[in-house]
């Protein structure tokens, strides 16, 4: 092991290579129920170069690698390791913000960057990334996108991976590559050849055959590691308007969604029940119970927008024109539901939640989410599989918050149930474990699809596909022929 | 490896006697004259091999059947659906050429926005199917007579939509596949019993084997059967046409526009493009199209293809009028565009966005292209693509080349260098039709949501004139090549496919050509990997050299 040490200090400086037991036990478990296996090193680093001496070495050692950007805390599960003897590859420190073009609305960025400091820059230069649901301060910006976590704006999702575009990657072998326009021509390797150049690394397609960048995505670290990326950002609005529909069942909302959704109206809609609405506006647990009594069963919010060409008009025209959908489906645009505005509603949801109280937690310190792809006519019936299992299990209902997000233009719809808990509560906590893997397991027989399969999904998930897995295998065979990568992790 | 008779006779079990031939003539039937189509490896003088037999599969389980057959005898096999280019045909001696015609349905899921195509529908069925039920596809720049799967799956397949309804690379969900050692691989939601909404996943996508920014133009084994995404379409449910085969014109309908934006210069022309980008739901449709037929023409070539009686003799007339000529020459740098009100409103705000954009740039509208019979043609042409044919009109036949930046701030600074390179080019040589040195035509965006834009410059030549074809690799290899190298644009477009098959021949390279080639690319990883991607997917390398690939082991032993 002290040659192993030895090596890593070599590579990234002593400084920056730990096997402290308090800095390791901060890797050891997060916020979900994976098994707590403590790493057996955490290097903290800075470059590239760094990253692929790494790999290299680690093929040799046989050394699981673990890469991490976001900072504490974790909630998934992906960043603990699954098998004894690994090293955490730190990359939160890596928080350039190599170039943001407000041309081309591109941005690249290394993995630590934040969407809080991602955010705060874009703005600078008049342009915002394509907005999440409310992100813990420490979420990189690169993590999420890599696992395609969805967006406010189904509208702006021409592809299911989108913002997501070229990258510089270490693959498991060791392997150092540039994909997409980033490798097609020009001088590759050097993003300041290509700038001067003026190659904006735009297009995440291959740049041949093999669709590269693919291979990382909801790959949770298995494939290679990335230490830049290029974004595909937005222009800031110039105007933007926002509005309220309230309903007592989610499927009635559903045909104004789809009916918005299909003429290309909006930028940004999606549905929550009350208790979501509560957990993300609720300063504690006494104001989201207030709330929940207050807000009506079910809420779409839709938001309009207009940038640099005639913005005004662009906002008054289309919530004119979304105005006469909700009619048509029998509902009202409304400015504020349960005292709680749509402006001030569409602040929170853009807005950075601090780590130390990420908004989930607010109402009992805890939570568990389960999300999952599903066509728009089977939300409600996950809505109802997930009540009943709840009921079942003795969870009360009313606690679980749900989030259904069109996304990739509406052909998909993220699901996405927030069961909160008291983790000083071992009941309850024994309970919601439970009910997680229970209700997992009867959403994925009923047709739930989770695309990005973290913890126990990617055994439910991997296990309906032999053919699929098969060649994931291959592939992961192919990039990462040793199996150091987040080993233990997207297997069956 | 020919295919020998026991081979033969175990194929014929699958399909039946009707449907596979080694009839020499049947045979000869699907070779590809090189220089017949845009292959974008330059137009050459010779055809593609013969194949061994020609099969035509009804189901993916004869598909899957036929390419286990395939692995058992090692016989070379490569499927095609509407054979626009060369690309479609195979590339060894006594190959199987699996002809995919049989397989033409398609199921549409409106409500979850998608349809399920099979290998041979064209873009026109499906696009026609699609406006009866509110929605339309991306046609693809190869236009509606081609098979909508296979520019999903084997070519490129952006189109003038793709700002707004993206290219296919977006468009493409769940797909069914039959790789190249037999195995069906059904990617995303449908692997997993599910629906066709989602391709991607779980975890890595393994779709990202099926295609890149190029599919693998059947070298990858066959694509049964693939979900397309469904984009908006407001118009009527059937496109009503007026006037005289082949001179048909759209009926006019409120929320559908057409205008040919002009402008004073090449930034004027790339601001456009880049408002067009930024603000993606104005432009239902962006394309510099018609500047193909070349910069002094293109005004006459549309007088003419409106008239049914139009002749291309007709051209010097139509060319000498004063208002053609005066508005040619205002129309020098043009951008067309096509917008769609979802609602009222909706169009009255793009109509003003686009005068908005006009007035920033200082641009105008074309009042030749504003003529009503004009305007009508010009709707229809860009909406159904269906004027292919026009393609090989003017001289039989064309490359496409150049292509230069995808980045429209750095091509519209050298479009006029190309030009003057073009007419430079015509003062000495004939080989090319003289048509006004920038013939230049391209997309306003190649990705949706804008940013990248793909343009060819249209090299029109006689296929059934040696010299002319010559003269076209000429231009493409001393002339434009050259260019693109100055400015390091990369391969011409008319050069893509050159590493792909031997243009003289039409060859497939053998893997110790393509090791030759790539050991010392820029990114040699890139080949390496596909390489590897082959030998677990593609152990036997049955399907050719499209998928270009390099040996590591070369690669170590040779590489500079």
């Amino acid at each position: 092991m002290e040659g192993i040490k030895a090596k890593l200090k070599a590579i990234f400086g002593a400084a920056n290579v730990s096997d402290d037991p308090k800095v390791l036990a901060g890797y050891a478990s997060d916020k979900s129920f994976a098994k707590t296996i403590a790493p057996a090193y955490v290097v903290k680093a800075s470059n590239a170069d760094q990253v692929e001496a790494l790999v290299k070495f680690a093929n040799e050692a046989k050394l699981p690698l673990i890469p991490v950007s976001s900072g504490a805390p974790h909630y998934r599960g992906d960043t603990v390791p699954s098998v004894a003897g690994a090293v955490i590859v730190d990359l939160s420190g890596m928080k350039k913000i190599i170039s943001i073009n407000s041309l081309h609305r591109m941005a690249v960025i290394e993995p630590g960057v934040t969407y809080g400091e991602f955010q705060e820059a874009l703005a600078k230069e008049g342009m915002h990334l394509a907005y999440t649901l409310a992100p813990r301060s420490t979420k990189s910006v690169l993590a999420s996108v890599m696992d395609c976590e969805p967006r406010l704006n189904a509208m702006h999702g021409w592809s299911y991976t989108e913002p997501f575009r070229c990258v510089e990657v270490t693959w498991g072998d060791g392997r150092r590559m540039y994909t997409g326009d980033a490798a097609n021509g020009g001088p590759v390797g050097s993003l300041e050849k290509q700038f001067t150049e003026e190659k904006w690394q735009v297009s995440p397609l291959g740049p041949m055959m093999l669709d590269f960048y693919r291979l990382l995505t909801q790959s949770q670290g298995t494939m290679g590691i990335v230490t830049w990326a290029s974004i595909r950002c937005e222009l800031a609005h110039q105007a933007h308007d926002c509005f309220f529909l309230a309903a007592n069942e989610e499927k009635d909302l559903l045909n104004f969604v789809w009916d918005v959704n299909h003429v290309r109206f909006s930028e940004e809609m999606f549905i929550m029940n009350k208790a979501e609405v509560a957990n993300l506006m609720g300063k504690d647990a006494a104001e989201i119970a207030a709330l929940k009594t207050a807000l009506p069963a079910w809420i779409v919010f839709v938001g309009v927008g207009g940038r640099e060409l005639l913005p005004k008009e662009r906002c008054e025209q289309q919530a004119a024109d979304i105005g006469e959908i909700a009619q048509k489906n029998g509902l009202t645009l409304l400015r504020s539901v349960g005292g709680i505005s749509a402006t001030n509603f569409y602040k929170k949801a853009i807005s950075v939640s601090p780590a130390e109280k990420y908004w989930k937690e607010t109402q009992k310190g805890a939570f568990q989410d389960i999300f999952f792809l599903s066509k728009i006519d089977d939300t409600a019936m996950f809505i109802d599989k997930m009540n009943a299992l709840a009921a079942a299990a003795g969870y009360p209902v009313s606690d679980i918050g749900v989030y259904v997000q069109p996304i990739h233009m509406g052909t998909a719809y993220h699901v996405e149930f927030t069961l909160p808990y008291d983790p000083e509560n071992k009941k309850e906590t024994a309970l919601v474990k439970d009910l997680f893997i229970k209700a997992s397991e009867a959403l994925a027989a009923a047709g739930a699809y989770y695309a990005r399969p973290h913890g126990p999904w990617a055994r439910i998930q991997l296990n309906k596909d032999a053919m699929n897995t098969k060649s994931l295998m291959k592939l992961k065979g192919i990039f990462d022929p040793n199996g150091i990568m987040n080993p233990g992790k997207i297997s069956i | 490896m020919a295919i020998n008779q026991e081979a033969y006779k175990e194929l014929e079990l699958i399909v039946g006697k009707r449907w596979i031939s080694q009839d020499i003539a049947e045979r000869e039937c699907y070779r590809s004259i090189m220089a017949e189509s845009s292959a974008h490896s330059g137009p050459y003088d010779g055809e593609t091999p013969l194949p061994g037999a020609v099969i035509l599969p009804g189901s993916t389980e004869e598909v899957q059947a036929i390419v286990k057959i395939c692995n058992k005898y090692d016989i070379h096999f490569k499927a095609c659906s509407t054979f626009w280019s060369v690309m479609g045909f195979i590339g060894d001696d006594d190959s199987l050429q699996i002809d995919m015609k049989r397989m033409k349905k398609m199921e549409f899921h409106e409500r979850d926005q998608y349809v399920i195509v099979e290998p041979y529908c064209i873009g026109a069925v499906v696009q026609v199917e699609a406006m009866k039920r509110g929605f339309n596809v991306n046609m693809a720049g190869v236009g509606c007579s081609s098979s909508t799967l296979a520019g999903a799956s084997s070519w490129v397949a952006f189109g003038p939509s793709s700002c707004f309804m993206g290219v296919a690379s977006e468009n493409f969900l769940a797909v069914e596949w039959v790789l190249p050692n037999g195995d069906l691989l059904r990617t995303g939601t449908l692997g997993s019993g599910g629906d066709w909404f989602c391709g991607e996943g779980p975890g890595p996508s393994v779709r990202a084997i099926l295609r890149g920014a190029q599919g693998t133009a059947g070298s990858f084994g066959v694509c049964t059967r693939l979900a397309v995404r469904l984009h908006p379409w407001p118009g009527p449910t059937c496109l009503p046409t007026y006037g005289t085969v082949p001179a048909y014109k759209l009926v006019p309908t409120w929320n559908l526009k057409t205008y040919t934006l002009n402008f004073p210069d090449w930034d004027g022309y790339a601001n456009t493009i880049n408002f067009l980008s930024q603000n993606q739901d104005i432009a239902y449709l962006g394309h510099r199209q018609y500047n193909m037929w070349g910069r002094y023409i293109k005004l006459a070539m549309i007088k003419l293809l409106i008239e049914p009686g139009g002749q291309l003799a007709d051209l010097p007339k139509y060319m000498a009028d004063p208002f053609i000529k005066e508005q040619t020459e205002k129309c020098r740098i043009d951008l067309q565009v096509v917008i769609v009100g979802m609602t009222k409103r909706d169009l009255e705000w793009k109509e003003k966005a686009i005068d908005e954009i006009l007035r920033r740039v200082g641009g105008w509208k074309n009042e030749f292209m504003l003529q009503p019979e004009v305007h009508d043609w010009v709707l229809l042409y860009l909406l159904r693509l269906g004027h292919k044919n026009l393609n090989y009109t003017l001289c039989s036949s064309y490359e496409g080349s150049g292509g230069l930046s995808n980045n429209v701030f750095v091509t519209s600074k050298v479009m006029e260098e190309y030009h003057e390179l073009r007419e430079e080019f015509d003062k000495t040589h004939n080989g090319l039709a003289a048509t006004g040195g920038d013939s230049e035509m391209g997309a306003l965006s190649t990705l949706g949501g804008g940013g990248i834009t793909g343009y060819e410059f249209f090299q029109w030549f006689d296929r059934h004139d040696r010299e002319s074809v010559k003269g076209c690799c000429d231009f493409i290899q001393n002339y434009s090549q050259k260019l693109c190298d100055k400015y390091g644009f990369g391969a011409d477009m008319g050069n893509w496919n050159m590493t792909a098959r031997h243009p003289d021949t039409g060859y497939y390279y053998t893997q110790d050509e393509q090791n030759a080639m790539f050991v010392n690319s820029p990114q040699p990883g890139l080949q390496i990997y596909q390489y590897l991607v082959k030998k677990a997917f593609n152990p036997l390398d049955l399907c050719g050299s499209y998928y270009r690939t390099l040996d590591p082991e070369y690669w170590e032993a040779n590489h500079k």
